[in-house]
């Protein structure tokens, strides 16, 4: 086996990162293999079964039922030396951030973690996203995991896969923490710097009645709200939502803004977010420098369609 | 109570950042450094958990050159009782494994309780370190904890998950736990504990007398990332434009 | 008309001991909080007698400031001043007729009350006023209603009564009682004085004498790292400690409101009443511990609301160093180490880069000469120019310049200009001020003239500095010098198409520089629609940037738009300011106020208005 991929659950189906991570390795080529541990592993095996993989080995045992760390590293492990891939691959999420490292010591082969491309050798951000750097192992056998869509599971190679169980022995004295049911947290702070998805306001928005939209819109997307200066100044919004030079820094993957003019105050504030989709009526607002996305409309005309869309 | 802080000294947010003439990395004699800021959260919740002991000992623990003890004092200034500083000799460290093995063989006879870290380092942002350290170690080991509730022989660690789920996991001590931003207040150094910091004990040992192997993990090159920054121009009435951005949001960004 | 009257020896016993009484209470009370007072750090200053005692002068006798500031209740309290004034006489002779005889001669009280009656009339009208003000109307300014004034107002009133009365014919039993009374009253006053707010009867004149010629007027924190920490321990305590003055001006504090009326944080909304938390809330303390370390018990959150600006010492009538941010600031910074997020990382950054940005480089200040020993001035930037705080600032710097070439004035920029400390000391990190200070009068060395378009800069270089340690140049605003250069012919100015102005007074510039004129003669130049807004001069309303505000993230208050608010009240097509702060304060405050369907207030500085109509 090349490659063997760490699959991981979500709330009993694919992680959508597991199956990029997948369309990683068939571009990194080679044999590929999957790993799927836990209670539902047959399911996610069977997710697997129409794509090009040589086989998704499943490790069922009452102390990897559910995800813990000492649990998924030992089994990683364990696989690792009986199937001696070169390359472990798995998507970059806070699961893998949590237990791959303890595989990286147990086997003492690096982790090369987070990488964007694999193109040009491997290749992941460094310094804020300021600089990108190529990384390389020394070592023939090496982990690696993959940022959020560095690879488009869309791009999944189809094909046929079977699955195959795989025994382990674990010890329970091995086996540390005990965890309790994940529960969500009721939305009452906002962390405005650690969110994924902002939809944002500026004056374009024009009146206060018009905040309720961009609201509607944050709640179709999942998306927290924020707005730029005058906006609170103005009191249509609560004074934790500013985001610029005097109010927060944010960088998320989307930042939707409606209406705002790019006034240099807030771009400070923003400038970090991965993607942005701005929609303004002036042609020549500086916003559109450093947007992803451009539209030159009327927020108003424009987002009420948008939630139609995305609430059918 | 014997509580470990792995700080680390990196470039500021604001800093140039002039790549050497060799590609490998930066030139650090132009940049401006301060300590990594996750870290000032992990040193936060170990002062407030012995504060709230009422004994046991904060350790700050570094790896750099000699310009780190300017962060390390900024660590014993805001509390911390005593620091070590694993001193480099020109060679920088970017391989977390290598880094590891080096301060698990110098913190094994420390016998600390608990390690904590900052969810990451601001300059290679590998994230690993503590946890590789806790495997080294035997420890048990957390990350990305929201909140601490320090038993008698036990940690309670609130985890946060992806998408606003946190899970509280218990773990039996010594454990490593990397600290997630934003928990508590990190606190300013008073002037007393600045004047103090001068007087407490920074053990200097050259990490050559610790390295294990050599590294296996290398930076090769850095570069500035080509920011093709093509906007792209969306066009059409409300309607046409509505449905280009859902298709963007769905299958270029994948955000929904 | 007095009729033949005799006091009794037990009438006289009586009245000795009510006096004894009510002048042991007095003193006592007195001498207490006057030992309170002693214990403050520093000592009174005497220097420039003359100049202070004309100063008591204007301000106690003639009332100035209290008249100036509320004009009506002003006048009424003046009445009543006067009137007690002109009672003295009458006082004394009231008593020594009881102990012994009248000192007055008949024909000499005749005549002399025909000049107390009309005063005491005016008494009556003057505390009658006030006393509809304060109990009907009730300004908010004024607060909790007060008991002890109403019963003041009482006491007054019927003082004046029965000493009108004892002039009219009286048979002596009445005349009498009459003059019992009068005496009870007058007694009851002494005990009451220096329990209450009138206590600024006595300390008042004092307190005005003591006042400081500039302000802020803060104790420097002398800061050694090198030094011993037992002196360490010995100065942190001592940042607890009030100086005597400001434990004088807790007890004079005659509790008007006036510094919370101008206050630019409580008019934004804030929590910050500068008449309790910095004056009134200590006043209990004070009393009760007989000791001065209480700084510490200002209000925390309050104490970060506050903008520095010195329009609460400005205003107070009875000489009172109201502000009290820098102290409790100091003491959460330097001996809690509890600092607001946003903050710690303007500290860092200077600490690290001695920019308040965390800049490692600037390329604006390198598109400037260099200054060298043959050039007249350093012109210095400030760390908002330096570092684009707002771009469109810039462009003022620029034509400064300009103006400084065409008038023939050489000038460089200091290359290793760090930030002149204000934000650091305004927020009470002595520490970072105490190094960028030092790193700074180092570059100054040499330097014989420095000028800059930042008023905070001038005031620390020019001021702060100067408290510290002796410094050999002077400091000019670039506003004076524009100004100077217009009177002296060197730059010619045409009065152009400007529009309606009118002219923002920074708050570091007014207050704490005093420079008021100069920008006006340079508007004025420039433009013949000038119109001053509402508060301006020296009691300008600060823009909501000063006290490093600029720097504070969540804004619960709208202390920025309040300004903002006044500048499109004024009318004014541009608002014209002199300072870098204003100037970015009023671009992002104007936008909001702007009611539909207005133009929105073009902002300019002063070197602006006066660049564009050079001639």
């Amino acid at each position: 086996m090349d490659i063997l991929v760490v699959l991981e659950d979500n709330r009993g189906s694919l992680h959508r990162m597991s199956k990029e991570a997948i369309v990683g390795a068939q571009q990194l080529g080679g044999s590929i293999s999957a790993l799927a541990i836990g209670d539902n592993a047959d399911a996610l095996a069977s997710e697997l079964s129409g794509f090009d993989l040589e086989e998704v080995i499943t490790v069922k045992h009452d102390l990897v039922s559910s995800y813990n760390a000492d649990g998924y590293a030992m089994v990683v492990q364990k696989v690792f030396e009986s199937e001696s891939p070169k390359t472990i691959l798995a998507g970059h999420t806070y699961q893998t951030r949590d237990f791959m490292p303890r595989v990286s010591a147990k086997i003492d082969a690096p982790f090369i973690p987070d990488i964007i491309s694999i193109d040009d050798g491997l290749t992941k951000q460094i310094l804020n996203a300021k600089l990108n750097a190529t990384v390389s192992s020394s070592n023939e056998q090496m982990i690696l995991s993959f940022q959020s869509a560095a690879f488009s599971e869309e791009s999944i190679k189809p094909g046929f896969c079977s699955s195959r169980s795989f025994d382990v022995s674990l010890d329970s004295s091995q086996v540390r923490a005990e965890s309790e049911d994940p529960f969500q947290e009721a939305a009452g702070g906002v962390d405005l710097e650690s969110a994924d998805l902002i939809v944002s306001i500026g004056r374009g928005i024009e009146k206060e009645e018009n905040i309720s939209l961009a609201f509607d819109l944050a709640e179709a997307l999942g998306a927290e709200v924020s707005a730029s200066r005058p906006v609170v100044d103005s009191g249509w919004v609560e004074p934790f939502r500013q985001v610029g030079s005097s109010g927060q820094n944010v960088s998320p993957k989307l930042y939707f803004a409606l209406g705002i003019s790019g006034a240099i105050q807030h771009v400070v504030g923003m400038k970090g977010s991965k993607n942005i989709i701005a929609i303004n009526k002036d042609p020549d607002a500086p916003i559109f420098e450093i947007a992803d996305y451009a539209v030159v409309g009327d927020v108003l005309e424009i987002v009420p369609k948008l939630i139609e869309k995305l609430q059918s | 109570m014997k509580i470990a802080v792995l700080v680390k000294q990196v470039p500021g947010s604001e800093s140039v950042l002039p790549i050497l003439n060799d590609e490998t990395w930066v030139d650090e004699s132009l940049v401006s450094f301060i300590m990594n800021p996750p870290d000032n959260f992990a040193i936060e919740e170990a002062l407030l958990i012995k504060e709230k002991a009422g004994e046991g000992e904060v350790v700050i623990v570094s790896m750099g050159p000699d310009r780190v003890k300017k962060t390390i004092k900024e660590g014993l200034a805001k509390g911390a009782d005593r620091a070590i500083h694993l001193e480099e000799d020109g060679q920088i460290e970017t391989d977390p494994l290598s880094i590891s093995k080096s301060f698990s063989t110098v913190l094994k006879e420390e016998n600390f309780d608990l390690i904590f870290t900052g969810l990451q380092s601001d300059d290679t942002g590998m994230g690993q370190t503590g946890v590789l350290l806790g495997e080294m170690l035997g420890y048990s080991t957390a990350t990305l904890a929201m909140e601490t509730d320090v038993q008698s022989d036990s940690i309670r660690v609130k985890r946060e998950l992806e998408s606003g789920w946190f899970q509280w996991v218990k773990l039996p001590m010594p454990a490593s736990i990397s600290i997630q931003s934003g928990l508590n207040t990190p606190r300013y150094p008073s002037l007393k504990g600045i004047m103090g910091a001068k007087r407490k004990e920074i053990k200097s040992i050259p990490v050559s007398e610790h390295r294990v192997g050599s590294k296996m993990q290398t930076i090769e090159k850095v570069f500035i990332p080509q920011t093709s920054k093509q906007t792209e121009m969306i066009e059409g009435d409300a309607d046409s434009v509505a449905t280009r951005i859902v298709e963007i949001l769905k299958t270029d960004l994948k955000v929904l | 008309m007095i009729p033949s009257v005799t006091f009794t020896i037990v009438e006289k016993v009586i009245l000795a001991g009510l006096t004894l009484a009510a002048l042991g209470s007095f003193s006592y009370e007195v001498l207490r909080r006057v030992a309170i007072v002693n214990k403050g750090l520093g000592s009174f200053p005497f220097d420039r007698f003359l100049e202070r005692l004309w100063r008591v002068f204007r301000e106690v006798l003639l009332h100035e400031k209290v008249i100036r500031e509320r004009p009506f209740p002003g006048l009424m309290h003046a009445l009543v001043f006067w009137g007690f004034l002109v009672f003295g006489l009458v006082t004394i002779d009231h008593f020594a007729t009881g102990f012994y005889k009248p000192i007055l001669s008949e024909s000499l009280h005749h005549a002399y009350s025909k000049v107390v009656i009309p005063f005491a009339i005016f008494v009556i009208f003057g505390i009658v006023s006030l006393a509809y003000r304060r109990f009907i109307t009730q300004p908010k300014a004024l607060g909790k209603i007060s008991p002890t004034s109403g019963l003041v107002a009482v006491f007054i009133v019927v003082l004046m009564g029965t000493y009108i009365y004892g002039e009219t014919g009286l048979s002596p039993l009445v005349w009498k009682v009459n003059w019992w009374i009068h005496s009870a009253l007058i007694l009851a006053f002494l005990f009451l004085i220096p329990r209450s707010k009138h206590l600024h009867l006595v300390l008042g004149p004092f307190n005005i004498f003591f006042r400081s010629f500039e302000h802020p007027d803060h104790t420097p924190v002398h800061i050694d790292l090198e030094g011993d920490e037992d002196d360490l321990d010995v100065m942190l305590n001592d940042l607890t400690k009030l100086t005597k003055k400001q434990a004088l001006d807790i007890f004079s504090c005659v509790e008007c409101g006036r510094c919370t009326d101008v206050c630019p944080a409580n008019r934004g909304g804030g929590i910050l009443d500068p008449k309790y938390h910095f004056i009134m809330d200590l006043r209990e303390p004070l009393l009760e511990g007989k000791d001065v370390a209480i700084l510490d018990q200002i209000n925390v959150e309050a104490g970060w609301e506050c903008t520095a600006c010195q329009a609460c010492t400005e205003v107070c009538p009875v000489g009172n160093h109201v502000e009290k941010s820098d102290e409790i600031r100091r003491l959460e910074v330097l001996v809690e180490g509890r600092v607001p997020q946003e903050y710690q990382k303007v500290f860092t950054n200077l600490q690290e880069t001695g920019n308040t940005e965390g800049a490692s480089s600037s390329p604006f200040a390198d598109s400037f000469p260099v200054f060298t020993a043959d050039k007249e001035y350093v012109l210095w930037l400030g760390c908002f120019a330096r570092h684009g705080l707002d771009p469109n600032f810039n462009k003022s710097v620029e034509n400064f310049t300009k103006i400084l070439d065409v008038a023939g004035v050489t000038y460089g920029v200091l290359a290793e200009e760090q930030c002149s400390g204000d934000p650091a000391n305004r927020l009470g990190d002595k520490l970072t001020y105490t190094m960028l200070r030092e790193h700074n009068m180092e570059q100054l060395i040499e330097t014989k003239k420095v000028v800059t378009l930042c008023p905070h800069c001038a005031v620390n270089l020019g001021k702060e500095y100067g408290k510290y340690d002796a410094i050999n140049y002077t400091v000019e605003h670039h506003t004076q010098v524009i100004g100077r250069l217009i009177e002296e012919g060197r730059i010619k100015v045409k009065m152009g198409e400007t529009g309606k102005v009118t002219y923002h007074d920074p708050c570091n510039l007014s207050r704490m520089l005093d420079v008021v004129d100069e920008p006006r003669t340079a508007i004025q130049a420039a433009s013949s629609d000038f119109q001053e807004m509402d508060e301006s001069g020296r009691d300008t309303l600060c823009c909501g940037a000063g006290g490093a505000l600029w720097w504070k993230k969540e804004t619960k208050g709208r202390t920025h738009l309040v300004r903002a608010e006044q500048v499109i009240e004024s009318g004014a097509d541009t608002v014209v300011t002199g300072c870098n702060f204003c100037f970015g304060m009023m671009k992002q405050g104007l936008g909001p106020m702007t009611p539909e369907g207005r133009e929105e207030v073009i902002v300019k500085d002063v070197a602006d208005i006066v660049a564009e109509n050079l001639v």
